[in-house]
């Protein structure tokens, strides 16, 4: 081999490697009817029964439909519904579906896709388990015509079909929804207005829809997950961007056009720019929180719980995780989001007024603590977590507690939590975590509320009288009855330390000023949405 | 030359085998599991448990191993355990953007740093040697992703000559695809830079000093010939195995990198693919790596034989 051969072969191979590979086009040439858009994390599997994560949900709501859907003031409206009638005794339910469904390979939506679709559902979600305890069969009447027995009623049912809580009731092929509900499916045939264009993707960068011609909407008008869904655009183009500061830039470039999620520190400079609109994303925010471990000492005593949630300031946690912007966060005494109807304060004095870190103390004393190492687990690759677990070590300090800072990331986090081993085993006393604010408007999809000891949420809080108070709101034949139960559920929550709530916390959206039609809600509807050139 | 090749290709199955034990081991005992990210925030651990087994992520060390070992030998990766799709098709969505990346930095170091470092060498303690050297010690000590910042800010925001992110592959058009690639490879290129032109400084002044180069100098050869045929030839041999071994330094960089300039590459797939716990994606991107890295050892045997007539296998 000589100098001649070598270089010509490496010649070769530098040619092939650059003539020879396809890869995603990421940077097009924008066109009007082509929205340009970067969602708040990556779409890294599309299967919104099997992962739940909320991106998940967000581009499956524009692939697939749903028989209902909660609209902005949270009621359940008819979406691939035509009519719903129920017995008198409230156990049998039969639902006709609309003319004119189809899925996205042509075939028509039927009865037996419905069934299968809401089998595979009910295996995974919690109401849906629910219903699946109380049910006596589920079956497919005619093609367009099914009916839901039930041993004895579920008065939230048509709240449970059109929930926007992950994973929602979305409707799919029967050949689809009858693979395992644990593992995963590969064809995203789906009912909704887009198409999903399985060949442009590119998981973790991304994610591109197409609009469903034969897809028929309905005449009302659209309302989050409610009303016709109306696309005005042609084609969505889901653009992930790991770094926050590239996706301000691509914005201020007109490289995209909507970003979903802006980081705080950086809506000062969008706010700025006079060609892109900023404003509050989700008016339904998030509740950020602390879980102590139910199981082992110190936060097996309720006093011990007490204690921390007498000295804690919410203030605090919410000043490190959004700054000075006193528009994007509100104290919340409770549990349930602000400004929904079953919001109430009901026992929240302990979170409110100047905090008493002496009576925490001794109330601290009292429930036998001892100065043994309390295992904080802090997720610092998230920026709510890493904020709270800051705040949560000092407070922690400031009581005389003897804290055992375990930095790591949220992956780690996720693993770690599910542990029952003692703190020192391999387990842990208290982690921190957020919940979507469109979760904790009720007790349905609130799994974080719930007290059921070993079936409960990571610590596994245990107490009956929560219990009593979800399975009242579950009964609550109007919203006053509703009311009341929740009422309750949070004073009794609060006493027992359920979990701790660091506040209510909301985040922006930014957009160019060509797009218009975007609309607040806890998730992004591209419905309704155009952009001129 | 051509068995000896062939022995170093062979001779790479022992160190894949190595690495390949060794990320299986490391992601075995690392803390995480892909099973909860999976399963979401508001899942029960019983659905948790339920995920794990139908990845078959509760099957002992030795059965997962085996299994794994089994289907590399039959040259299948593995499908993620995340996108469901095989490793090979995400690493070959990948690739094209990775590639691209490095080649388009690796010309521009060559290009600039080692010119930078004869000139250096040439004009030794005087000012341009001196202001070459800080630049050198400037390029080597900012972050790449510091340097990405600036460059976007000047030229994509401000300037508004060449877009702040994406990648657009060769085939739709060459400026396009340079254009996404021009300031990623400036910044990653940055540390590059400053390490082969110091390298090509130091191994120039040393060749400089050698008695022919004063022969040379003594037949009337003219400066350029002094220094880029006879001075630079010879000094080659050090330059190339640095460019070689800052191969792995471009495979770090290009991930944060990639990151900046949201390019589609495989140090992003490596890093999402880390945070999520997507095993057979982390396994299968690290064997590609070292077997990379280990072909490219073995170019840079090959080009000593091209830079130095003496050396022969």
């Amino acid at each position: 081999m000589d100098r001649r051969t070598v270089l010509k072969g490496l010649a070769g191979a530098g040619g092939l490697a650059l003539s020879g590979i396809s890869a995603p086009a990421i940077a097009q040439g924008a066109s009007a009817r082509t929205l340009r858009f970067v969602p708040q994390a990556n779409l890294a599997n599309f299967d919104p029964i099997w992962g739940t994560q909320y991106v998940v949900r967000n581009a499956a709501a524009l692939v697939w439909d749903t028989l209902y859907g909660v609209d902005s003031s949270l009621q359940p409206q008819r979406q691939m519904v035509e009519s719903e009638e129920v017995t008198d005794d409230g156990t049998t339910w039969t639902f006709k579906l609309r003319t004119g469904l189809k899925f996205h390979d042509g075939e028509p939506v039927l009865s037996k896709d419905v069934v299968a679709s809401l089998t595979r559902w009910a295996a995974r979600d919690p109401m849906g388990l629910m219903l699946k305890a109380l049910q006596q069969e589920l079956t497919a009447v005619d093609d367009r015509t099914f009916k839901w027995v039930l041993k004895q009623p579920f008065p939230k049912m048509l709240y449970a079909l059109g929930k926007n809580n992950s994973p929602c009731a979305f409707i799919m092929p029967e050949r689809i929804a009858q693979t395992d509900p644990f593992k995963q499916i590969g064809d995203y045939v789906g009912s909704g207005p887009m198409k999903f264009a399985k060949g442009e993707w590119v998981p973790g960068a991304k994610a591109v829809f197409e609009k469903f011609a034969d897809y028929v909407p309905r005449q009302e008008k659209s309302s989050w997950l409610a009303g016709g869904k109306q696309m005005l655009l042609d084609r969505v183009e889901w653009i992930v961007m790991p770094d926050p500061a590239t996706a301000a830039a691509a914005l201020q470039n007109g490289e995209i056009d909507w970003w979903e999620n802006p980081i705080a520190d950086l809506v000062p400079v969008l706010k700025k720019n006079k060609n892109i609109s900023v404003d509050i994303g989700d008016p339904l925010g998030n509740v950020g929180s602390f879980r102590m471990n139910f199981l082992y000492p110190p936060f097996n005593d309720v006093r011990a719980r007490r204690a921390v949630l007498m000295a804690m300031s919410q203030e605090d946690y919410m000043r490190a995780l959004v700054g000075d912007d006193t528009s994007l966060w509100k104290p919340l005494p409770g549990f349930f989001t602000p400004d929904t109807p079953l919001y109430t304060e009901a026992g929240g004095e302990v979170l409110k007024g100047k905090r008493d870190l002496d009576a925490a103390k001794k109330l601290l004393a009292e429930s036998g603590y001892s100065g043994q190492p309390v295992t904080c687990l802090v997720a610092q690759d998230q920026p709510i977590t890493k904020a709270f677990g800051d705040v949560t070590a000092d407070l922690l300090k400031k009581l005389g507690m003897n804290v055992d800072f375990v930095a790591t990331d949220w992956g780690t986090v996720g693993s770690r939590r599910a542990q029952k081993t003692p703190p020192g085993q391999g387990g842990w006393n208290m982690f921190h975590t957020w919940h979507a604010g469109s979760d904790c408007i009720n007790p349905a999809p609130y799994t974080a509320i719930r007290a059921n000891g070993d079936k409960a949420w990571f610590g596994w809080p245990n107490s009956p009288g929560t219990e009593k108070e979800v399975t009242s709101w579950f009964e609550a034949k109007n919203l006053d009855e509703e009311k009341a139960a929740v009422a309750r559920l949070n004073k009794v929550a609060l006493e027992d330390v359920v979990y701790a709530p660091t506040g209510f916390f909301l985040s922006y959206t930014a957009w160019r000023k060509n797009v218009s039609g975007i609309t607040k809600g806890p998730l992004p509807f591209f419905w309704g949405v155009s952009k001129s050139a | 030359m051509l068995s000896y090749i062939l022995r170093r290709i062979a001779s790479t199955l022992p160190v894949m085998a190595i690495v390949a034990l060794f990320v299986f081991s490391l992601l075995y005992i690392a803390p995480g599991d892909p099973a909860v990210v999976i399963a979401g925030d508001q899942a029960s651990p019983e659905d948790v448990e339920r995920i794990r087994q139908s990845l078959g992520l509760d099957r002992p060390f030795l059965i997962q191993f085996g299994s794994w070992v089994w289907r590399i030998l039959h040259g299948d990766l593995g499908t993620s355990i995340f996108t469901n799709l095989p490793v090979s098709t995400m690493i070959g969505q990948r690739l094209g953007p990775t590639l691209s990346l490095m080649m388009v930095t690796l010309l521009l170091t060559i290009v600039v740093a080692v010119p930078l470092g004869v000139l250096a060498a040439w004009k030794a303690g005087s000012l341009i040697d001196r202001a070459i050297m800080a630049f050198a010690v400037f390029g080597f000590s900012l972050p790449v992703f510091v340097v990405g910042y600036v460059l976007a800010y000047v030229f994509a925001l401000e300037l508004e000559w060449l877009p702040v992110q994406g990648y657009t592959p060769l085939a739709q058009g060459f400026w396009p695809w340079l254009q996404n690639l021009i300031l990623p490879a400036i910044a990653l290129g940055c540390v590059y830079i400053a390490l082969i032109a110091r390298i090509t400084r130091a191994t120039m002044l040393e060749v400089l000093q050698q008695d022919y180069i004063r022969t040379a100098r003594a037949k009337g050869l003219g400066q350029g010939g002094i220094l880029f045929v006879h001075a630079l030839k010879n000094a080659a041999v050090p330059i190339v195995t640095v460019i070689g071994i800052g191969i792995a330094l471009l495979i770090g960089g290009a991930v944060v990198t990639e990151s900046v300039f949201a390019i589609p590459g495989l140090g992003r797939l490596t890093i999402d693919a880390i945070l999520r716990r997507d095993y057979p994606v982390i396994q299968g991107i690290v064997l590609l790596f070292s077997f990379v890295y280990v072909l490219v050892n073995l170019m840079i045997d090959v080009t000593y034989t091209l830079v130095d007539p003496r050396i022969r296998y």
